[in-house]
């Protein structure tokens, strides 16, 4: 540890801070996206302020504020809370979301009660055990540093080992079962690698806010991962970057390092839930009103091919009465038609040539959906295409097409 | 000389209760080898829960299941299960490809690579359900139907005599359940064992071998004509079922 605290071009305060940051959102990171993943994220919660509690009797036996044994007692208090929970939902008719916010508040409350009775001793070594509470990255020592790394390398390890076996528990529990694997035992480790998590956090991050350093780094990772072998990675990263840039901001503003961590967090969280591509809210709202827009200008195009054929070419004014379109919407429609030179200028709607070229092969690809609607199943297409309803020449082949037509005419 | 095969799966006087209320009751139960059996009754019947408590994935109160002849437990590498399709998170990060190669798990170790060999029967079984060159594809993109395929791609890839298949037709297109109905029959004919929880009265007697009619109870298991009969039907469903005319 030493050596990398001296690569680092900071002070030797700030490479600890920075350090100790990147262990603790590493490790929150993968262990926290397993319980994003098993939709089991405020599992960490409970587990988080639970520790609180964990950390108070620690000092209560010890009498002194060493960090190894404060966490261990976090470590105890978590396990504590975990079989609690479990107890509770199995026998109870308690759902789990009740499950956990009966153990976090009560294992919280007896936290603060306890530390309230510490602080009102006389014991001059207490001073500081409130930091637990919103997390202190700048109380985190060299000798801290070691064992975090340790139980973060050694909890990535067991997932990198297990990965297929988790991978499979997790998406799909009962076939796992059915494969031989032991998924109850598989879902009781993964709940006490997030105990580590916790033990390895709190300390900087606190007991209220741990569970957004389980969580955002998840969360985001997973708008940019299509696979679980991506996912826990990026996760592993983004917490580590959400760590240090929390960490450094808190030293320098000084402030709780929790909260800023959170903040930082978050708006990872949130610009990825908006911008991801692909599966960014914004990305998918364009997406979506794009499909709308095209819908509305075939639909206005068609409404102009039949209009042809019925009579002169009509006005705007007979368009919107006849369409029952808004006028404002079909003015935007007839200005984009114009503008790609499928409609003639004038006071009269024609379509030009390259219009009508366009709607008549509009309409055969609507004829096409139809038979294919009708006589689809006729065809005796026996693998998984999904024909695509804008274009089926897209998902057929030639001489399906040519017998969905055959069909259709007879 | 020839002997008759033990049957691919038996229950014998199998009682699974939630909480306190039993929702299956001295259930006997026999899937014969190399059909195409359905398990069929109206809801709440305990149809799933049959299969599962049957292959150890439920705690059941009493009785016991074999496959092939011997204890469930000891013989679940010879089954492959198929559980229902809104069972998991189909959100899950996770591609065609990987969900078929788990199939694989069991026989090459948790804790291995997937070797050459087995991703060739991965391939293979993609292929099968006719989703070749989908494999990089991401499960939350595809049809029901797709996912329907998927699934059974994974069974497939199990390579297992025994196919138990909980609500394969649920919810998924005529063109799917065409495709995989034929594929099954297909499997049968390799020698395959396969039971299928199955909504659709009609669909079974007319491509079924064998049938449990189950409500709570036993009503009957047998071949689809007689465990199906108009008496034993209406005996299952409380003389609610009526088949449409077109279906004659």
């Amino acid at each position: 540890m030493g050596g990398l605290i001296d690569l680092l071009p900071l002070e030797y305060a700030e490479s600890v801070v920075v350090i100790g940051s990147a262990i603790i959102g590493l490790c929150a990171g993968v262990l926290g996206a397993l319980a994003v993943l098993r939709q089991r994220s405020l599992v960490g919660d409970a587990l988080s302020h639970a520790a609180l509690p964990g950390v108070a009797v620690a000092f209560l036996v010890t009498g002194a504020r060493d960090a190894g044994s404060l966490l261990v007692g976090a470590a105890i208090a978590g396990l504590l809370a975990a079989l609690a929970m479990v107890a509770v939902e199995r026998t109870s008719r308690l759902r789990p979301d009740a499950a956990i916010g009966v153990v976090l508040s009560s294992f919280f409350s007896l936290g603060i009660v306890l530390l309230t009775f510490i602080a009102n001793g006389d014991d001059a070594d207490q001073a500081g055990l409130d930091t637990y509470l919103f997390g202190q990255a700048a109380g985190l020592l060299e000798r801290d540093l070691t064992i975090m790394a340790a139980l973060c390398v050694a909890s990535i390890a067991v997932v990198a080992l297990g990965f297929r076996a988790l991978k499979t528990a997790l998406f799909d529990g009962s076939f796992g079962a059915a494969a031989g694997l032991p998924v109850r035992a598989l879902d009781v480790g993964m709940t006490l690698l997030l105990v580590v998590a916790v033990v390895v956090g709190v300390r900087a991050v606190g007991a209220i806010l741990m569970v957004a350093l389980l969580i955002a780094p998840g969360v985001a990772a997973r708008q940019f991962a299509g696979r679980l072998a991506l996912m826990l990675p990026l996760a592993g990263l983004l917490g580590a970057g959400i760590g240090v840039a929390g960490g450094l901001l808190a030293n320098a503003a000084e402030v709780p390092t929790g909260p800023v961590i959170v903040l930082v967090g978050f708006a990872v969280a949130l610009a990825a839930i908006l911008f991801a591509p692909g599966r960014g809210v914004l990305w998918r709202a364009r997406a979506l009103a794009h499909a709308r827009r095209v819908r509305r200008r075939e639909a206005l195009l068609v409404d102009l091919e039949r209009a042809m054929h019925a009579g002169p070419p009509p006005s705007e004014a007979e368009l919107v009465l006849a369409t029952g379109r808004g006028r404002g919407e079909l003015r935007r429609g007839l200005r984009e038609l114009r503008r790609d030179g499928l409609l003639e200028h004038g006071e009269r709607l024609v379509l030009t040539e390259a219009g009508a070229a366009a709607a008549h092969a509009l309409l055969e690809r609507r004829e096409l959906w139809s038979a294919w609607i009708a006589h689809g199943h006729r065809l005796g297409i026996t693998d998984a295409r999904e024909p695509d309803p804008s274009d089926l020449t897209r998902t057929l082949t030639p001489a399906e097409l040519e017998r969905l037509r055959e069909l259709s005419a007879s | 000389m020839t002997t008759t095969p033990p049957p691919a799966l038996e229950v014998r006087r199998l009682t699974v209760s939630y909480g306190t209320r039993p929702v299956l009751w001295d259930v006997d139960a026999t899937f014969p080898a190399g059909a195409l059996s359905a398990v069929v009754g109206p809801n709440g019947a305990g149809k799933s829960t049959l299969l599962r408590a049957a292959l150890g994935l439920l705690p059941a109160d009493s009785g016991q299941s074999f496959v092939e002849g011997r204890p469930a437990r000891a013989a679940m590498d010879r089954v492959a299960y198929v559980p229902q399709r809104d069972e998991v998170d189909w959100d899950f990060p996770i591609t065609v490809r990987e969900v078929v190669e788990m199939g694989r798990y069991r026989s090459t170790g948790w804790l291995r690579r997937v070797p050459r060999a087995d991703r060739a029967i991965v391939d293979e079984s993609l292929e099968r359900v006719g989703m070749a060159g989908m494999g990089s594809r991401q499960i939350g993109a595809l049809s029901g139907g797709q996912r329907q395929r998927v699934f059974l791609a994974r069974a497939l890839a199990q390579q297992a005599p025994v196919l138990v298949m909980d609500e394969p037709f649920a919810g998924v297109d005529a063109r799917t359940e065409a495709s995989v109905l034929e594929l099954l029959r297909e499997l049968r004919g390799q020698g395959h064992s396969i039971i299928v929880v199955h909504h659709d009265v009609v669909t079974v007697r007319r491509a079924f071998d064998w049938a449990l009619l189950l409500n709570v109870r036993t009503v009957a298991c047998g071949p689809v004509a007689q465990a199906l009969s108009d008496e034993r039907l209406a005996q299952a469903y409380g003389g609610v079922v009526t088949e449409p005319a077109w279906a004659a």
